[in-house]
C-alpha cells in the first residue's frame, strides 16, 4: 500500500457524526451524573458543533487552557465527593474528557481516539444498571462506533457505511464465542470491583420503621421484590411468610426496630436481605450464606455488607410458626406508651375474662372476626390515639392497622409482643417455575411470646382470610387500586409481564448474577472443578487460538476461492454500479471501464488503470509480474473516486 | 484503448499492421471496421466471405490488401459458365516437348478474388472451397500445393438477386468471417467523388510488407495467449447457441456452432488482439469479432446473422 498523507484533518460531516455518538455514549449515564457534569461535559460536545471554528481554534486555546480545564474539572469532581479513585467520581470524570478531547478534536487520529473513549464511557453505563435493556440498547451503539473506526482508520478510501457495519457486525459476532469463553472462564472475585455505597437499587423496600399507611404505599406497586427458585414443591399460600425488620418499639402512632439500640450501628432498609421465610430455625446458619448473612436473636437475617445489586444465595427454611424465645428479653417487648386509653382499658378487660393468654388470644381474634372491620387500602386518617380511632370508631385498615393494633393489645394484656414486617404471598411463574415476590405483596403481621416460645399470630387473617390464601386481589373490591399485577385475571398482557419477567430473571441469574459461585458449579457440571486458574488461563488462551485459527481459514479459503484480483475487480464494479453504472453481464474490462470514462471523463485515467491491471491479471499469461500487477490493481481500486463522489460529479 | 505493450517486437508488429490499415484506409474510405476485420482474418489464416451489392468496392478492398501486403493478386470473376479448371489451371500438351505441362489457374496466387462466388454452378464452388480448405489442389494425380499465405476474398451478392447459387450451409462454414461491406457514410461518399476512382492509386502503393513477413506475423497470431477463463467463455458462447431455441431475441437463428466454429473464433480473435497490440485475448476481442465469425453460421446470411449474433452475446455471462 502506498504511504499516507500524514492526517487528513476531519471533515464537517464526520465531526457532526462523532458528536451524535458521543451523545448517545453520553446518554444513557446522564441520569446517574450531576447537573453541572451533564451541562459540562455535554455542552462541550455541542458547543464544538455550533460554535464557529475561529472561536476555538487558537493554538493557545488548545495547548493551555483545556489541560487547565480538565485539571480544575477533576479537582472539582475530587471536591465533590472527597475522593477520586472511585466509580462515580472517575465516570464522571471521562463524561466531561470526552466534551474537552472532542472541542481539540482536528485529525482522523484524534476521532478514532474519541470513538475509543466513547466506548469506554458506553461501557461505564453498566456500572449503574445491568439490565437486559441496558445491553441491548448498546449494541447500536456499539456497532456504529466499531463502523465509525474502521471508517476514520482508512481514511478517505473509507467504504460506504452499509457495507462498513456489514464487516463490523461480521467482527463482533465472529468475537462473541470469545466474549462467551472468558465470560465463563474468567477469574471472577468475590465482590464486585465497584462498590455502590449509596445506592438505592437493592430488591428490598420495606423499612426499619412502621406507620399506618407505609405498607399501603408499598403495596401499590407492582415491582419485584424477590424471585424464589424452590429445591423441592412451594409451600401452601398460607405459610408463604418472608420474614423482614421485625419491629418491637411503639411511639404510640408507629413502629421501630429495637435493633438500632442494641449494636449502635446505623440501621438502613438496605441493611434487610428480608427474604427469609419465617421462621428460619436453621441455626447456625449453613452454607454459603454465612458468608453475606448473619441472623441475629429475633431471626432477622441481616446482610453482611450493604446490600448493593442483587444477591442471589441459597438457605433452608423450617416452616413451623413457633420458635424458642431463649435469648430474647421480654421487657422490650413488653413497652407501650400511655396512649391510646380506650384500648388499655379494653384490653385489661378482655384478659379479665380470660382463663389465658392463649384463650386471651383466640377471643381477640374471634373480636376481630366478629366486629364489622374492613380490610381496605384506604383506611383514612387517624391522628391523635390511632389505635384507638381505629379499633373503636373506624375499623377500617390495611395490615399494619391490625398488625399493630393487636400488638398494643397483648401488650396492654402484659403479653410479650412484637410487630414483624415482611412479605405473605407469591406467584409462581409458569415459564421460569419460580416465584414472584412483589411490593405488592408486602404485609405485616404479630407474634407473641407464650410460654417461652414466639408464635405468629396474623389478625389481618381473621378479618380478610383471602388475603392469606389468594392474596391482595382477592382481599379487596374491585373498586379498590389494586396494583394490576397483583389482580386475579391473567389477561393476556399480564401474562406478558410474567413471560418478560422470566426472560430477565434468566438474565439476572445467568448473566449478571454469574458470580464466584455459580462459576464453580458450572466448572463443576461440566467437569472442571480440579482446574487451578492458570490451568484456565491456558485452555481458555487454547481455545481463542483455535477459534481463531479457524476464522482465519475460513476466511482464506473464501478468499482462495475467488481469486484476488476478481475480488477487486467486482468491488470496482460495485462502486461503479452504486454510482448508476452497472457492468453488463457481457461487458468486459477495458469496455466497461470505456464506458466508465465517457460518463466520468475526469477520472478515465483512474478506471483504465483499474481495467488494464485486471484485465492482463485475468486474462494475460501467467509470469513473474502478477505481485507487482496485482498491487497495481489494489492501489487503482483504492484511488478510485468514491461513489458519493461519482454520483455528484454525474449530476 | 491500449494494454501497455509487454514487449518491443510486439510493439514492431502491432505498428506495422497499423501502417498498413492506413493504407488500405486511403484506397477503400471510411471503411475501417470492415478492414481491420479483413486483415485479422487473414492473419488468422483464415477466408472471408463479402455480401454486398456490387460496387461498394469489395474488389478494391481485396486488391488494395493484396497490393499493401506485398502480396500476388489475381482476381476470378465467376460466372455461371465457370468451369473447376477455370480455377485450378489446366495440363495441356505441349506438342514440343511432347509431355503435359502444368498451366497454374488464377487460384496459385497469394490472394485471390472470387467475385460474385454465387454466380457459378456449385461443382465450381466446391473446387474453390476444397482448395481454400485444404490449401493444395489436386489435378492429374498430382498434388500441388498453394502458396502461402493463401488468402481467398470471396463476394457473394444478397441471395435475393437474379442468377444466383446461394452458397451451401457446409460452404459457408468454410469461410473465417462474413462481412458486409454497406454504403459508405455521406463524409466518404463526397469524398470519393471529389478525387475518383481510387482503384488506380493501388500500384502507386508502398507495399508494408511481403509474403515472409506475412507468414512471420501469422505465427505471432497463432502464439497470443488466451486464458482458460477465456476458453470457459468460448465454450459458454457455444453452448448457448447449440442450446437456444431460436425464441425471443435468437428468432432465426437455426443451428448452433460447430467446434470448426469455436476454433476459428479463438483463431480470429488472437488476430484482433495482436492487432491492438495486446499478448493476449480480451473478452473484448472476443465481442469484437464474433458477430463476423458466428453471424453467418448462426442464420445462413450475414445480412441476418449479425444481431443474432450480437444478442447471443449479450445472453451469456462473462465468466
Amino acid at each position: 500500500m502506498k504511504p499516507r498523507a500524514p492526517a487528513p484533518p476531519l471533515s464537517r460531516l464526520q465531526l457532526r457524526w462523532i458528536a451524535a455518538l458521543l451523545a448517545c455514549a453520553q446518554a444513557p449515564l446522564i441520569l446517574h451524573m450531576p447537573a453541572w457534569i451533564v451541562a459540562l461535559g455535554s455542552g462541550l460536545v455541542v458547543a464544538r458543533i455550533v460554535m464557529p471554528e475561529r472561536l476555538y481554534a487558537p493554538t493557545a486555546l488548545r495547548r493551555w487552557l483545556l489541560p487547565i480545564f480538565a485539571v480544575a474539572t477533576a479537582i472539582g469532581i475530587r471536591t465533590q465527593f472527597g475522593y477520586f479513585l472511585a466509580r462515580d467520581p472517575c465516570v464522571e470524570f471521562l463524561y466531561i474528557l470526552l466534551g474537552i478531547k472532542f472541542i481539540e478534536a482536528r485529525t482522523g487520529r484524534d476521532g478514532m481516539l474519541l470513538v475509543c473513549l466513547a466506548l469506554f464511557l458506553s461501557l461505564a453505563q453498566f456500572f449503574y444498571t445491568q439490565s437486559i435493556f441496558a445491553a441491548l440498547a448498546a449494541l447500536p451503539l456499539l456497532l456504529s462506533l466499531g463502523g465509525t473506526l474502521a471508517a476514520l482508520r482508512s481514511g478517505a478510501d473509507a467504504r460506504p457505511w452499509r457495507e462498513q457495519l456489514a464487516s463490523t457486525a461480521r467482527l463482533v459476532v465472529q468475537g462473541v464465542p470469545l466474549a462467551l469463553l472468558l465470560f465463563v472462564l474468567f477469574p471472577r472475585l468475590a465482590a464486585p470491583l465497584w462498590g455502590m455505597p449509596f445506592d438505592a437499587g437493592a430488591s428490598t423496600v420495606l423499612s426499619d420503621s412502621m406507620s399506618p399507611g407505609s405498607i399501603s404505599q408499598l403495596s401499590l406497586s407492582d415491582a419485584v421484590a424477590f424471585r424464589v427458585d424452590f429445591a423441592g414443591q412451594p409451600p401452601p399460600p398460607s405459610q408463604r411468610y418472608w420474614r423482614g425488620p421485625v419491629l418491637a418499639r411503639f411511639d404510640g402512632s408507629g413502629w421501630h426496630t429495637a435493633y438500632r439500640l442494641q449494636n449502635g450501628t446505623p440501621s438502613r432498609s438496605s441493611e434487610f436481605v428480608s427474604t427469609l421465610p419465617r421462621p428460619a430455625v436453621s441455626d447456625p446458619l449453613v452454607g454459603p450464606i454465612n458468608l453475606i448473612a448473619t441472623l441475629s436473636y429475633d431471626q432477622q437475617l441481616f446482610a453482611r455488607t450493604p446490600v448493593t445489586q442483587t444477591v442471589r444465595y441459597t438457605q433452608r427454611s423450617i416452616l413451623r410458626d413457633s420458635f424458642s424465645a431463649r435469648d430474647d428479653n421480654p421487657r422490650e417487648n413488653l413497652r407501650l406508651p400511655r396512649t391510646n386509653p380506650r384500648t388499655l382499658a379494653f384490653a385489661q378487660d378482655m384478659r379479665g375474662r380470660a382463663a389465658s393468654d392463649s384463650e386471651y388470644i383466640r377471643a381477640l381474634l374471634k373480636w376481630f372476626r366478629d366486629e364489622p372491620f374492613v380490610y381496605t387500602l384506604a383506611p383514612g386518617q387517624y391522628d391523635r390515639d390511632p389505635v384507638d380511632a381505629f379499633l373503636f370508631d373506624t375499623r377500617r385498615g390495611f395490615c399494619e392497622h391490625y398488625a399493630g393494633a393487636f400488638v398494643v393489645l397483648l401488650r396492654a394484656a402484659g403479653i410479650p409482643a412484637r410487630v414483624v414486617t415482611g412479605y405473605q404471598g407469591g406467584e409462581m411463574n409458569p415459564d421460569g417455575e419460580y416465584m414472584i415476590v412483589r411490593q405488592s405483596d408486602a404485609h405485616a403481621w404479630a407474634e407473641a411470646m407464650i410460654d417461652g416460645e414466639w408464635k405468629r399470630f396474623d389478625p389481618t387473617a381473621a378479618v380478610a382470610p383471602s388475603r392469606i390464601e389468594r392474596g391482595l386481589g382477592a382481599a379487596l373490591p374491585a373498586s379498590e387500586p389494586v396494583p394490576y399485577l397483583a389482580r386475579l385475571e391473567m389477561t393476556w398482557l399480564k401474562s406478558l409481564r410474567l413471560h418478560w419477567d422470566s426472560v430477565n430473571y434468566q438474565w439476572q441469574r445467568g448473566v449478571v448474577g454469574f458470580n464466584l459461585d455459580r462459576q464453580r458449579d458450572f466448572l463443576r457440571d461440566v467437569g472442571l472443578d480440579g482446574a487451578r486458574p492458570w490451568q484456565l488461563v491456558v485452555l481458555a488462551a487454547a481455545a481463542s487460538f483455535l477459534w481463531g485459527l479457524a476464522v482465519l481459514t475460513v476466511v482464506r479459503l473464501r478468499r482462495s476461492r475467488v481469486d484476488a484480483e476478481i475480488a477487486l475487480w467486482r468491488s470496482a464494479c460495485r462502486l461503479l454500479g452504486r454510482a448508476g453504472l452497472v457492468r453488463r453481464q457481457d461487458e468486459g474490462p477495458l469496455a466497461y471501464a470505456a464506458r466508465a470514462s465517457g460518463r466520468w471523463p475526469q477520472w478515465a485515467p483512474s478506471f483504465q488503470r483499474v481495467a488494464n491491471a485486471y484485465a492482463f491479471l485475468r486474462y494475460g499469461p501467467p509470469g513473474p509480474a502478477r505481485g507487482k500487477l496485482l498491487r497495481e490493481l489494489e492501489t487503482g481500486v483504492d484511488d478510485l473516486p468514491s461513489a458519493r463522489a461519482l454520483g455528484r460529479a454525474a449530476k | 484503448m491500449t494494454v501497455r505493450p509487454a514487449d518491443t517486437q510486439l510493439v514492431s508488429v502491432t505498428d506495422r499492421l497499423n501502417v498498413a490499415l492506413g493504407e488500405l484506409g486511403l484506397i477503400v474510405v471510411g471503411k475501417q471496421a470492415p478492414l481491420k476485420l479483413a486483415l485479422a482474418c487473414l492473419l488468422a489464416r483464415g477466408h472471408l466471405l463479402i455480401e454486398d451489392i456490387p460496387g461498394v468496392g469489395k474488389s478494391t478492398l481485396a486488391q488494395a490488401l493484396a497490393s499493401t501486403l506485398g502480396l500476388q493478386y489475381a482476381r476470378i470473376q465467376f460466372t455461371s459458365d465457370l468451369l473447376p479448371a477455370d480455377v485450378l489451371g489446366v495440363s495441356i500438351f505441349d506438342p514440343v516437348s511432347h509431355v503435359f505441362r502444368f498451366h497454374a489457374g488464377p487460384i496459385f496466387h497469394a490472394v485471390v478474388l472470387a467475385d460474385e462466388i454465387n454466380r457459378a454452378p456449385p461443382k465450381t464452388q466446391s473446387a474453390l472451397l476444397e482448395a481454400m480448405e485444404e490449401r493444395q489442389v489436386s489435378i492429374d494425380g498430382q498434388t500441388r500445393p498453394l502458396p502461402a499465405p493463401f488468402f481467398v476474398i470471396a463476394t457473394q451478392n444478397p441471395a435475393e438477386q437474379i442468377g444466383a447459387y446461394p452458397l451451401p450451409e457446409s460452404q459457408l462454414d468454410r469461410f473465417l468471417m462474413a462481412i458486409e461491406l454497406g454504403y459508405p457514410d455521406p463524409d466518404a461518399e463526397r469524398e470519393l467523388l471529389i478525387s475518383g476512382d481510387r482503384r488506380i492509386r493501388i500500384p502507386t502503393l508502398a507495399p508494408c510488407a511481403d509474403a515472409a513477413t506475412l507468414l512471420a506475423w501469422q505465427d505471432e497470431t497463432a502464439a497470443v495467449h488466451v486464458a482458460p477463463a477465456l476458453l470457459d467463455y468460448v465454450q459458454a458462447l457455444l453452448a448457448a447457441s447449440r442450446s437456444s431455441s431460436g425464441t425471443g431475441s435468437l428468432q432465426g437463428l437455426h443451428r448452433g456452432l460447430s467446434p470448426r466454429a469455436g476454433l476459428l473464433l479463438v483463431a480470429a480473435a488472437r488476430a484482433w488482439a495482436l492487432l491492438e497490440g495486446r499478448p493476449m485475448v480480451l473478452p473484448e476481442d472476443i465481442h469484437a469479432v464474433f458477430p463476423a465469425v458466428a453471424g453467418h453460421r448462426l442464420a445462413g446470411s450475414t445480412r441476418a446473422g449479425a444481431p443474432l449474433a450480437q444478442s447471443l452475446l449479450r445472453s451469456v455471462t462473462l465468466p
